[in-house]
């Protein structure tokens, strides 16, 4: 099937209708971001180099921020690609009837972020469910008994919060792409005497293995530039980045505005030269695959 | 046996939640260390059917603004999509991927760069505004889909009605449209799910002066009585899922009718 080669109209008018929103309002409001952290545009007159903002960057508070966003992201990015993978290579090995009903697992997904986040405070907070559970198995005398999931300063809250809603998500594309794959090479292996590991790890894997790093890339960003769930469970000092530029920019005075808008652009020259390499990496990965 | 015990694992694990959900709803004042929600009273579905008003408000906001949000990310994407999947031309896959960028990148970058630009323009605090930055933020779901929709599709129905002497208008309407369908749906309901559980930047661009479901429900959420965040939760799951069942079995009437399948 070969695209027509001639297309009736010009490129450019074709792409009009997407490319006029694309750079008027996405490319404009990193252009603003942009000035803004460069100290033009600003509504007070700003006193400062243009690269100052940028400079109080290295404000070591601020890289711990960092640090927070990236050890939560990376781990929940990493925890929901693999048991998504497990659980999506599981429900296409029920038997049918099983198989239809199992689309339940999407509703942590249509849950909004901020109601998954609440649904993790109703669980861990320390007079929540599980603390009761650990109540009545008498591990749990007091609600200060209960160790501080939410408010322990690693980010946990936010990182079960994100695999809750994000697992779902790689179950959908994982077994969208099983479903295109013959059970027979399942039934093939077991019959050849390989185990339900090996099976999993040598013959399903590598069928799932582009989509996963797709989702990789997607739950890793998302995770680390959000700001519902973090606003909701956040741990302050220090908090994600997102919500520390929210406090920059909402709660303090307009002096801070082009250090937040430096964040925010920081942020997100990280995530395109994280696209950039990941894909490079990932690329890299296959090929040597298919040389062995 | 083991696929059945797996099965249930997977369905409490989904589902226990929103029975805890209910639990609250029905007992306010159930509190540690009690495993079972007492005691019941109808305490939170009092206050919640005094709110009505201002619930049925918001939520109607919500759901407003996230269909025209459907609505506009299709007309974004229509030609372009169709673009992508019919031609060939320099810079193709550079450009594709520069498209999807908005889903992937922090949202909040490019945001409040526009809520700057929109405070100059008039746009900020108003519907429109919102609606304009959740089609921003959420278009590459679109696109992705009408994309494999025109591939899966090919040319060749294209080519046949245009020699058949069909103008325009008539391919897009008697052809395009009804066999895009599917693709439109998918797209469309990813969209319509990530605009009606947008929290920031509804807050942000609406500024409080535009009602939002999400914006009515924070509060709740954040504060120490959880009855009624966890009515309002419940209530938030009947929209989506309602409106994707009514789309699954209008869509699949009105094919059976044209014997389409």
């Amino acid at each position: 099937m070969s695209p027509l080669r001639q297309p009736s109209l010009p490129t450019l008018v074709k792409l009009s209708p997407l490319l006029a929103p694309f750079v008027a309002l996405f490319l404009g409001g990193l252009a603003l971001a942009v000035a803004q952290s460069l100290g033009f545009w600003l509504p007070l007159p700003y006193e400062g180099g243009p690269f100052d903002a940028y400079a109080r960057l290295l404000d070591p508070y601020l890289l711990r921020s960092a640090g927070l966003s990236l050890y939560v992201a990376l781990v929940s990015a990493l925890f929901s690609v693999a048991v998504g993978s497990v659980l999506a290579y599981a429900i296409w090995r029920l038997p049918r009837a099983l198989e239809r009903a199992a689309v339940v697992y999407k509703v942590p997904l249509i849950l909004p972020p901020i109601a998954v986040g609440f649904i993790v405070l109703v669980f861990w907070s320390n007079s929540g469910v599980i603390s009761s559970v650990g109540f009545h198995l008498g591990l749990v005398e007091r609600p200060a008994d209960f160790p501080s999931v939410l408010y322990g300063g690693c980010g946990l809250g936010m990182i079960l919060a994100y695999v809750y809603k994000q697992v779902p998500f790689m179950v959908i594309l994982g077994y969208a792409v099983l479903k295109r794959v013959s059970p027979q090479l399942v039934v093939t292996a077991r019959m050849l005497g390989a185990g339900e590991a090996y099976t999993f790890f040598r013959v399903v894997l590598p069928h799932l293995a582009k989509v996963m790093h797709v989702a990789f890339i997607i739950l890793f960003l998302y995770d680390f530039g959000a700001f519902d769930i973090p606003f909701l469970l956040g741990e302050s000092s220090p908090g994600m980045l997102s919500v520390e530029v929210f406090n920059l920019y909402f709660r303090r005075d307009l002096s801070n505005r082009p250090t937040a808008m430096a964040m925010l652009v920081c942020m997100f020259l990280f995530s395109l030269l994280f696209i950039v390499l990941y894909t490079k990496l990932a690329s890299r990965l296959e090929n040597r695959e298919r040389k062995l | 046996m083991i696929p059945r015990l797996f099965y249930a694992f997977i369905a409490f694990v989904s589902l226990f939640p929103l029975v805890v959900m209910v639990g609250y709803a029905l007992a306010p004042g159930w509190t540690f260390p009690d495993l079972i929600p007492q005691p019941v009273d109808g305490r939170a579905l009092e206050y919640l059917l005094s709110q009505a008003g201002p619930v049925a408000r918001h939520m109607g906001a919500s759901v407003l603004y996230s269909l025209l949000t459907v609505l506009l990310t299709l007309l974004f994407c229509l030609s372009p999509a169709h673009h992508f999947a019919r031609c060939e031309f320099r810079g193709k896959v550079l450009l594709e991927g520069l498209l999807l960028a908005p889903a992937l990148v922090p949202a909040m970058t490019f945001s409040m760069g526009v809520h700057t630009m929109f405070i100059h323009l008039g746009l900020a605090d108003s519907f429109v505004g919102v609606v304009l930055v959740l089609s921003t933020f959420s278009y590459p779901y679109m696109l992705r889909a009408l994309i494999a929709g025109f591939q899966a599709v090919g040319p060749e129905y294209e080519q046949c009605a245009r020699n058949l002497g069909a103008g325009f208008m008539t391919r897009l309407v008697r052809i395009e449209l009804p066999l895009l369908v599917p693709s439109m749906v998918a797209g469309g309901s990813v969209v319509f799910l990530v605009a009606f559980s947008e929290y920031f930047l509804v807050f942000l661009i609406g500024g409080g002066a535009v009602d939002s479901f999400t914006g009515y429900l924070f509060p709740y959420l954040a504060s120490s009585d959880r009855s009624m965040g966890a009515l309002l939760t419940l209530l938030f799951l009947i929209v989506p899922v309602g409106l994707f069942v009514f789309i699954e079995l209008a869509v699949s009437r009105v094919y059976r009718r044209r014997g389409l399948y």
